[in-house]
């Protein structure tokens, strides 16, 4: 078995085999339990080379493979069965040895023969055939088409290994291709696929459909063979010398086969991919079978060949994929299209349409910037789309081309199609996803743009709805309050009209004061009074309303009234009026005389009669509900405003005071400093003065310019220190002839105060050499994406952002093209975004910043697209004056200098 | 040869705490045998590369050992660590 065969020296301890590697000439690292088992593996060759060396006197490389192949086949075989069920390091190894044999040296075609069954071709991996693999060829051929074989049987024996080899993983190209030229290169097939491989991949004119390919090897190979081996070299030479159809194919294949491991990362991707649903189905398969580790069924995925080989007529598809081809060609077709098995239709009937679509979106993207712009893009792909996920679900986590670098863009298919899956599948919780994908949808059409970057957007701010929400609350409340307020008036007003009132409080004084008038004088008393009242309501409401200027009716109108109405009214007038002067309640008339003030005592006094209930019509009553209730609405509001004007202007004073005294602090900690290491540098040097004097120190402190804002600071500062820091005393010191308040520091030792400051906010050096591999080789954009220059959680107040802003600027100061900074307080990633006038100002910018450490972090800097980057900071688009660092200080830059004794350490490029 | 994008965007950079799917090569089935196997980021795979001295052979196979890469895998790994060293170690 080959777990038997692995298990030989198993017993060999650590020490032991390190030795005995070491007496090959090998140099091993140190024997771990991770690298036990392939130093085992290694000895294990190594010592079968001596025997065969040993035996075979030199018969060289080919008979080592051979021989190893042999063995190999046996112990595959044997194992056969095991590695069905172990699927494990039980036939890896045995592979493992082939394909370890086949690296150092061996261009060979180990391939051969038994082996093959089960390692799926694993051995004709190798592209170089050499002279003894032939008989291996000629075995090899029994994997593939029976109709094969008669053909050219060594070439057909390669030609199988490399479909076969090209099944696997690598959307094996049509048939065409190959045949010459297998036969014609042979060792240099190694070498050459890789030129050619590169030639060809920028050249990649449109792409066919390997799909189309790849939907049929797929459903062949099924489950099949562990494709570990395939050599995608193999198919190289193979495609070199495609015919139209290959050729189209080729580039499209090429890139599937770079990018398959890739292809495995995003499942998602593919499957999500619908618009390329053909391709999303036939490429899982593709990895599903290349994740399968020497699967038991590669024996059976053999037999399947065989038979659907049989089935090879079959293939009308193949037929066509095999235009070009000549009868040799033919035979590799038939083993496709024996691997396509039932998928022939599918594979026949898409092909168009696949090709359509394919072409359309991977055509662009073959255009060389690919590779220029490739490395410009995010690679941290999971994070970046961590990140997205962490700002929640950013509305415009854009990007198509961040996922697009996550989905590979050789795959480029995906991208265009998959990056709005992948927004979806990412940023589930995002509310904006529907505005991204429709922002997405025309960017993604331009494949440069994929390539390029990724942005981040914020959501956009909620808080315009927030007010509207509540400003449609409260107008609704208003309405409902002021429309109670009106009903409550109105019926309160409404009370006073009714004359039924009156009449009640008319009965209840009678019965006392009048007791000796008769009934019947009591009922006439009574009505004329009605009437009176009436008529005097009348008058008054009239007059209320304003239509009527007299209020009041005079006596002897009122008499000629009553004597109107009635001739018994007439002679009860004057005892009503009695009735009414004695009682002393409102019924409703009121007697007046001459004057307002006046005391009536008797009748004769009276003069005018007035009503106090007036009686107003329903629209004049309204009209005065409404104007109360509104004046008073009005009143209410008043002092409701005025409540708020006094709280703003509170809360105004109240942050312009905690600002100040932030600032006061601030100074104060300033101050201190400068004491502190002026006495120090006193200490050093015997002849400062051990104190300073304060506008020394203010103005040291303050520019100029700032003197009379911070005037009041400044003393707020002054006596702070003075009340409250113990270690420094005010003095007064007679300085060149005036006096001077001074501050002295007292603090004895430094020692005790000499707490390890850790330097923050400062760069520290670069971490590695800036050289074409980790940086792109020219300068894209304007537009840079600075990455860990902070960690949002620690940092602390609200001006963090400002000192992160100069250190940038202090790191580029020598670059004066930078116009815009923009620091995304937000982001976790910590991220500043700059815009520099060109891209030459960007790249300078770039080696500045890239891979310098600041504040214990790491920085990376990568290329943005200039458009989304206006997107975000429409305040950049006309931001063309560069940004120098406030100061002169360099305050980030004092590690470097102390360091490198340079103001400005920038990394080499 | 001509590198994937995958390639390039890890050698652009420092890895970092990126995770083992990160490499060229492996994908996500590779990535999830390696997690497995406690090589759960990039840099731990990279502590393997240089254990192995960073030969070419046993690294290739003692990824393939590891998690079943196939050639084409172990081969785009190493020549991404490769690289990678090459650049910041």
């Amino acid at each position: 078995m080959a777990a038997a065969a692995a298990s030989a020296p198993q017993q060999l301890s650590d020490e032991e085999l390190f030795s005995q590697l070491r007496r090959y000439g090998l140099s091993p690292g140190p024997v771990t339990e991770s690298t036990r088992p392939v130093y085992l593996k290694k000895l294990k060759k190594l010592r079968e080379e001596e025997q065969q060396q040993h035996r075979s006197g030199g018969r060289g490389n080919k008979t080592r493979n051979s021989n190893n192949n042999n063995t190999a086949a046996a112990t595959v075989v044997a194992a056969g069965p095991a590695a069905a069920a172990a699927a494990g390091m039980g036939v890896r190894p045995v592979a493992g040895d082939l394909s370890y044999l086949r690296t150092p040296g061996g261009l060979c075609r180990i391939s051969a023969s038994g082996s093959e069954n089960l390692l799926g071709g694993p051995g004709g991996a190798s592209a170089a055939p050499t002279a003894g693999s032939k008989v291996l060829l000629g075995f090899s051929s029994d994997e593939s088409d029976v109709e094969a074989s008669p053909r050219d049987q060594a070439g057909g024996g390669g030609r199988k290994d490399r479909a076969s080899l090209q099944y696997r993983g690598l959307k094996a190209p049509p048939a065409p291709l190959a045949a010459s030229e297998v036969t014609n290169s042979n060792s240099a097939e190694r070498r050459k696929p890789h030129s050619w491989w590169g030639a060809r991949r920028p050249a990649g004119p449109d792409l066919q459909t390997p799909p189309g390919k790849d939907g049929a090897v797929e459903d062949e190979e099924g489950e099949g063979e562990d494709g570990e081996e395939r050599d995608p070299e193999a198919e190289e030479p193979l495609w070199a010398s495609r015919t139209v159809n290959g050729s189209r194919l080729v580039p499209y294949s090429c890139r599937e086969n770079y990018s398959d491991s890739e292809e495995e990362d995003d499942d998602d991707v593919a499957s999500s991919r619908q618009v390329l649903k053909d391709d999303s189905v036939s490429r899982h398969r593709p990895r599903r079978t290349h994740s399968k580790p020497l699967s038991p069924l590669t024996a059976k995925s053999a037999g399947g060949r065989l038979e659907t080989s049989v089935q090879g007529g079959g293939g009308h598809a193949m037929n066509d994929r095999a235009a070009a081809a000549g009868s040799l060609d033919r035979s590799r077709n038939l083993e496709e299209a024996a691997e396509q098995g039932g998928g022939c239709d599918q594979v026949d009937s898409s092909p168009v349409p696949r090709y359509r679509v394919n072409a359309k979106k991977l055509t662009p993207l073959l255009p060389p910037p690919l590779t220029d712009m490739d490395s410009t893009l995010d690679s941290s792909t999971g994070s970046l789309l961590k990140t997205n996920n962490h700002i929640g679900g950013g509305a415009f986590n854009v990007d198509s081309p961040r996922i697009y670098s996550n989905s590979l863009p050789p795959s480029a298919a995906v991208a265009a199609a998959s990056s709005l899956r992948i927004n979806h599948a990412n940023h589930t919780g995002s509310n904006h996803t529907y505005l991204k994908n429709t922002y997405n949808k025309p960017k993604l059409s331009e494949p440069e743009e994929e390539l390029l970057q990724q942005f981040k957007r914020e959501e956009v701010s909620p808080t315009g709805s927030f007010s509207a929400h509540y400003l449609s609350m409260f107008l609704l409340t208003a309405a409902c309050l002021f429309f109670l307020i009106l009903g409550l008036t109105y019926l309160g007003m409404r009370g006073t009209g009714v004359s039924e009132d009156g009449e009640l409080s008319i009965e209840n004084p009678f019965g006392e004061t009048f007791g000796k008038i008769q009934e019947s004088e009591k009922i006439l008393m009574m009505n004329t009074l009605y009437k009176l009242h009436d008529r005097l309501a009348q008058l008054a409401g009239d007059h209320e309303c304003g239509s009527s200027s007299q209020r009041t009716l005079s006596v002897q109108e009122a008499a000629a009234y009553l004597k109107d109405l009635g001739p018994e009214y007439e002679g009860i007038f004057n005892t009503s009026l009695q009735w009414i002067l004695e009682n002393g309640k409102d019924v409703g008339i009121r007697c007046v005389g001459f004057g307002p003030e006046e005391e009536l005592t008797n009748i004769t006094d009276v003069q005018f009669l007035q009503s106090t209930r007036p009686l107003m019509s329903f629209w004049c009553r309204f009209r005065r509900a409404f104007v109360t209730v509104t004046h008073r609405l009005l009143l209410l509001c008043l002092g409701v405003v005025m409540v708020c004007v006094v709280l703003r202007y509170m809360k105004y004073r109240w942050t312009k005071e905690e600002e100040e005294t932030r600032q006061m602090y601030d100074m104060v900690v300033k101050i201190i400093d400068v004491l502190r290491s002026h006495n120090e540098a006193c200490q050093e040097n015997k002849d400062l003065q051990p104190y300073m004097p304060i506008p020394h120190v203010r103005d040291s402190l303050i520019q100029p310019h700032d003197r009379k804002k911070m005037k009041k600071v400044w003393d707020r500062a002054v006596d702070f220190l003075a009340a409250n820091e113990s270690r420094v005393r005010t003095e007064t010191r007679r300085i060149g002839g005036a006096d001077f308040l001074v501050w002295r520091w007292i603090q004895p030792s430094a020692s005790c105060d000499k707490i390890l400051v850790i330097p923050s906010k400062v760069w520290q050096g670069q971490a590695f050499h800036l050289d074409r591999r980790n940086s792109p080789p020219n300068s894209l954009t304007p537009c840079l994406k600075i990455r860990n220059m902070f960690d949002p959680v620690m940092e602390i107040g609200d001006q963090w952002h400002l000192a992160i802003q100069e250190a940038i600027l202090e790191k580029c100061s020598d670059n004066d093209g930078i116009v815009h900074i923009a620091v995304d307080k937000n982001s976790r990633e910590g991220c500043v975004y700059v815009k520099c006038l060109s891209p030459e100002y960007a790249g300078k910018a770039f080696k500045a910043l890239h891979g310098s450490w600041f504040d214990g972090k790491l920085v990376t800097v990568k290329y943005l697209r200039l458009d989304r980057y206006h997107h975000r900071f429409p305040q950049a688009l006309t931001s063309n004056t560069p940004l120098k660092p406030s100061n002169k200080h360099m305050n980030s830059m004092s590690h470097l200098r102390l360091r490198t004794g340079l103001t400005n350490s920038q990394g080499s490029s | 040869m001509t590198t994937s994008q995958k390639h390039r965007d890890f050698v652009a950079e420092p890895m970092g705490e990126k995770p083992v799917g990160s490499l060229a090569g492996i994908g996500e089935v590779l990535g999830k045998k390696l997690e497995e196997r406690g090589f759960d980021k990039a840099y731990v795979v990279l502590g393997q590369f240089l254990v192995l001295k960073k030969d070419e052979g046993l690294f290739r196979e003692w990824l393939k050992d590891t998690c079943g890469a196939n050639a084409k895998q172990s081969r785009d790994c190493f020549g991404c660590l490769q690289e990678w060293c090459d650049a910041f170690l």
